[in-house]
């Protein structure tokens, strides 16, 4: 019984130390890859990977030997994962893609459908899902990850924060993960929408330290509006105010930053705090659906450039009027341009029709994108001022009355 | 026998005279020096008395004999008998006098220190209660000690400590049972309960257990406590010790049984439970929303002391993945160039620290904090510098350890640094995976335990709602109903 018992115990004990441990890997084993870049190549695929550096990245302490805390390489493939692979001959380590930050898609790749490499990044049980997709505007995905960024050490974790930021506070340009794509994609009525960036400035030494070197670095990474998709294919590019009226409509705008003209001339800054929005359907005679994007914000004054009096609360009235007014008519024509331009969905109204009215949908169902076109879409506005800051007549007005 | 030898039959199978008798305890005793043979003629007898220098002092026997001197003049040799009767009953004055009718109880009654009086004639001997041991004052409790509290801490002394018990509860209820445990040591063991509140069937068991030890000696309360205790291979603790007066007056209240022994300051409780270990009798001293926190506190300490560096092993070496990017480069940079795998590294600093930790107590006390101390930081820091160990491993061991002392029972802790080491191996094979199939047969083992047959995990597992007022938290006393798992 004794020896039995001894026995099974050092089995067990050599089945934990004689099966190798499988899968392990050291942290020192590993090159973390921050950011993947995706472009066309003449046999397949031209991948790009930024990976850190991290005797340079993270020790403080450790050898410096001058190099940069990021390295990127570059090699081609029939497929991504065989690029991937191909990379190995020329990084000293193991890839690690579970931390990708950003895929970056060239602009040239993404015209032409990204649905293949959609495919590899969904496979992937390495890849999270929660990175963020971006188009390069009128460039090389290389090109992109191949820029010293200030502030952050390593690029991609700059470009991340900075889709974050730009994104929560100035929202005139999109934030999409992975996730957030395949879900658009899969959709019958709505098509998906990517962010973009460009480069900015001087990209003769853009890759090297001297970039970010001088006060005003040469060159700079640039979110650049909304790329849209039909399907898969990039069809072409939102400015600022088209990509704000997506993220109003996709309910993903957080604050943001408008101004209007003032009642009696002058200009009047307000930030917006808060909105929602929501699609509300009726179906007309015809029997064809109309939408109406209902938004509902709040706003705070920021600035006024006028001398409008404050203390009363029909001058509040006014301005959040001429705010709604503004919405109203200026989403409107941005939701039309969209319409007119493109015959992509991206505001997913097609989906709206499709969970309010299923047996409708079913006639739309084929031929949506073509009846997107000429569906009309209006919006309806209700903006409220909160607060108007710290003083509250305007400046002008105050120095008149001195 | 020797009183075949003697004309005179007596009463009892002692020898006839005083002669016969000294040559006969010397055979016994031995010719040790310490053993003090002094002759008395006390009127009509010639006496003698035995005790051993040192654990006895009969200076107030022989002064009462010789004052009353004129007693023994009236004892009748012929009634030989009666002499006995009257010393016991008029002359002795001190407290505790027994007759003993044999060698061999006289022999013990010497050995523990009480002084043998033999009167030729009479029937048997007297045995009176001089123990007079020298012994260490009470003194602060090292081993647990409170900021709020009584300081007093159990001594070697097995009266003194009863005593310092009964204090605390000067109730009827109160009883001690005493044996003698040990064939060559012969260690007096008292077993301390409330008649009224103890559960029968546990005491009966502790009893059942204790006639059952076989046990040649007993220097310390852990050679009980691994006679007692339940399963021999587990990691737990299944009985408390220790050495607070008021932690076992408490227990005793709380229906539980102590077993204090001769010679160790260390009381032992049964049965014992788990959530025990992790509550200090000062949470009962403080503000009870305080003392809530920290023994929530000691709960994470267990928590933290247990898993640190198994987690970190598992995360950094299979779970990448898991660790926050930022942080992530900040733990690469670091382990850049260390040359040993992650679970190599926190083993060499695990076994490091537990050198210094038993180095630490061997030390004299005046060098042995600051060595610990700056031994700790000076190879902590020198590793890190000479790039063997990375700066965040000394991290996970420093507050493992740390965590490790916050617990306020010493044996819980032990059972820690055990299974700590067992989780390290298995987080460096088998990864977070491991570790989990690791904590549920380790929550399993828990739940199987038993102390005394009431159920190791008490109040969590089988749950009692009533009990969690005093698990986790402290309630205060108004809200508070003591709980006691009677099985």
């Amino acid at each position: 019984m004794y020896t039995k018992s001894l026995g099974c115990i050092l089995l067990l004990i050599s089945l934990t130390v004689l099966s190798g441990c499988w899968s392990r890997r050291e942290l020192n084993d590993l090159a973390i890859v921050m950011a993947l870049g995706v472009d066309l190549d003449k046999d397949g695929y031209a991948v790009s990977a930024q990976v850190m550096n991290p005797g340079q990245a993270g020790n403080l302490t450790g050898g410096s030997n001058g190099s940069l805390p990021v390295v990127t390489y570059k090699a081609t493939g029939r497929t991504i994962p065989e690029a991937l692979q191909r990379m190995l001959s020329t990084t000293p380590r193991d890839l690690y893609l579970a931390h990708v930050r950003v895929l970056v898609f060239g602009e040239a790749y993404a015209r032409q459908g990204v649905g293949d490499a959609i495919d590899f990044l969904t496979r992937s049980h390495e890849l999270r899902t929660d990175f963020f997709l971006l188009v390069a505007k009128h460039t090389e995905a290389i090109k992109i990850l191949d820029v010293i960024t200030p502030f952050e050490q390593i690029p991609a974790n700059s470009l991340y924060s900075s889709i974050l930021v730009s994104h929560k506070n100035w929202a005139g340009t999109g934030k999409v993960t992975l996730q957030q794509f395949i879900v658009e994609l899969e959709r019958g009525g709505s098509n998906p929408i990517m962010s973009g960036v460009q480069l900015q400035g001087d990209t003769s030494e853009q890759g090297s330290l001297k970039n970010v070197q001088s006060v005003i670095p040469k060159s700079l990474i640039k979110q650049a509006g909304i790329a849209v998709f039909k399907k898969d294919k990039l069809i072409g590019w939102l400015g600022e105010a088209p990509s704000k009226t997506v993220n109003y409509v996709l309910n993903e705008v957080d604050t943001t930053e408008g101004s209007i003209d003032s009642p009696d001339g002058g200009v009047a800054g307000f930030i917006i705090t808060d909105a929602k929005s929501r699609i509300r359907i009726s179906i007309n005679e015809k029997n064809e659906p109309e939408f109406v994007i209902q938004l509902k914000a709040e706003a705070n004054l920021t600035t006024l450039h006028s001398r409008l009096d404050l203390s009363r609360t029909a001058s509040i009235k006014e301005l959040e009027q001429r705010i709604e007014e503004k919405f109203d008519n200026l989403m409107a024509a941005n939701i039309r341009i969209v319409q007119e331009k493109f015959d992509s969905d991206i505001f997913g109204l097609g989906e709206e029709l499709h969970r309010q009215y299923p047996k409708l949908w079913r006639s739309y169902r084929k031929h949506w994108d073509e009846s997107f076109q000429s569906v009309k879409v209006s919006v309806k506005s209700d903006v409220a001022i909160r607060r108007i800051g710290s003083v509250v007549q305007p400046q002008q007005k105050e120095m008149e009355q001195k | 026998m020797t009183e075949k030898q003697h004309p005179e039959k007596r009463q009892d199978d002692l020898p006839g005279t005083q002669a016969l008798f000294q040559e006969e305890m010397r055979r016994r005793l031995g010719s040790s020096t310490d053993i003090i043979y002094r002759f008395l003629a006390l009127g009509p007898f010639s006496a003698v008395i035995i005790f051993i220098e040192g654990m006895a002092d009969p200076q107030a026997l022989i002064e009462a004999l010789h004052r009353d001197l004129s007693l023994f003049s009236e004892i009748d040799g012929a009634e030989p008998a009666r002499g006995l009767k009257l010393l016991k009953e008029r002359t002795i004055t001190l407290g505790k006098v027994g007759e003993v009718h044999t060698l061999e109880q006289i022999e013990a009654e010497i050995l523990s220190g009480n002084t043998v009086l033999y009167i030729e004639k009479a029937a048997g001997a007297l045995s009176v209660g001089t123990e007079n041991l020298k012994q260490r004052a009470v003194e602060d409790a090292t081993s647990q000690s409170v900021v709020r509290g009584p300081r007093e801490g159990f001594t070697e002394s097995l009266r003194e400590n009863t005593a310092l018990v009964r204090r605390r509860i000067q109730n009827p209820q109160l009883r001690i049972e005493e044996r003698k445990l040990g064939t060559a040591t012969c260690t007096a063991v008292s077993v301390m309960y409330m008649e009224d509140r103890v559960d029968m069937t546990a005491l009966e068991e502790l009893r059942r257990r204790l006639n059952a030890a076989k046990l040649d000696s007993v220097l310390e309360s852990n050679y009980i406590e691994e006679m007692i205790q339940d399963k021999r291979y587990s990691p737990f603790p299944t009985v408390y010790n220790t050495e607070r007066p008021d932690v076992t007056a408490s227990a005793l209240l709380e229906g539980r049984i102590a077993i204090l022994v001769d010679g160790t300051p260390f009381v032992l409780v049964v049965p014992a439970l788990l959530v025990q270990f992790f509550q200090s009798s000062e949470d009962y001293y403080q503000r009870s929303d305080f003392a809530s926190l920290v023994r929530m506190l000691r709960y994470l300490c267990f928590l933290l002391a247990l898993l640190t560096p198994s987690f970190y092993i598992a995360i950094t070496t299979f779970h990448q993945e898991m660790i926050p990017t930022s942080l992530l480069i900040s733990l690469i940079g670091q382990r850049e160039g260390i040359p040993f795998p992650a679970f190599l590294e926190a083993f060499i600093m695990e076994v490091t620290f537990e050198i210094l930790r038993e180095a630490g107590i061997r030390l004299p006390k005046s060098i042995g904090q600051s060595v610990s101390i700056v031994g700790t930081l000076v190879i902590g820091q020198a590793a890190v510098d000479a790039g063997l160990v990375s700066a965040a491993m000394v991290i996970v061991v420093a507050i493992t350890a740390i965590a490790n002392f916050a617990l306020p029972a010493f044996n819980v802790g032990i059972s820690v640094r055990i299974l700590r080491f067992v989780l390290m191996g298995i987080a460096a094979s088998f990864g977070l995976y491991g570790m989990v199939i690791a904590l549920i047969i380790l929550a399993l083992h828990l739940c199987s335990l038993e102390s005394l047959g009431v159920p190791y995990m008490g109040s969590f597992a089988p749950l009692r709602r009533g009990a969690q007022k005093d698990t986790f938290v402290r309630l205060s006393q108004r809200m508070k109903k003591r709980y006691f798992n009677r099985s």
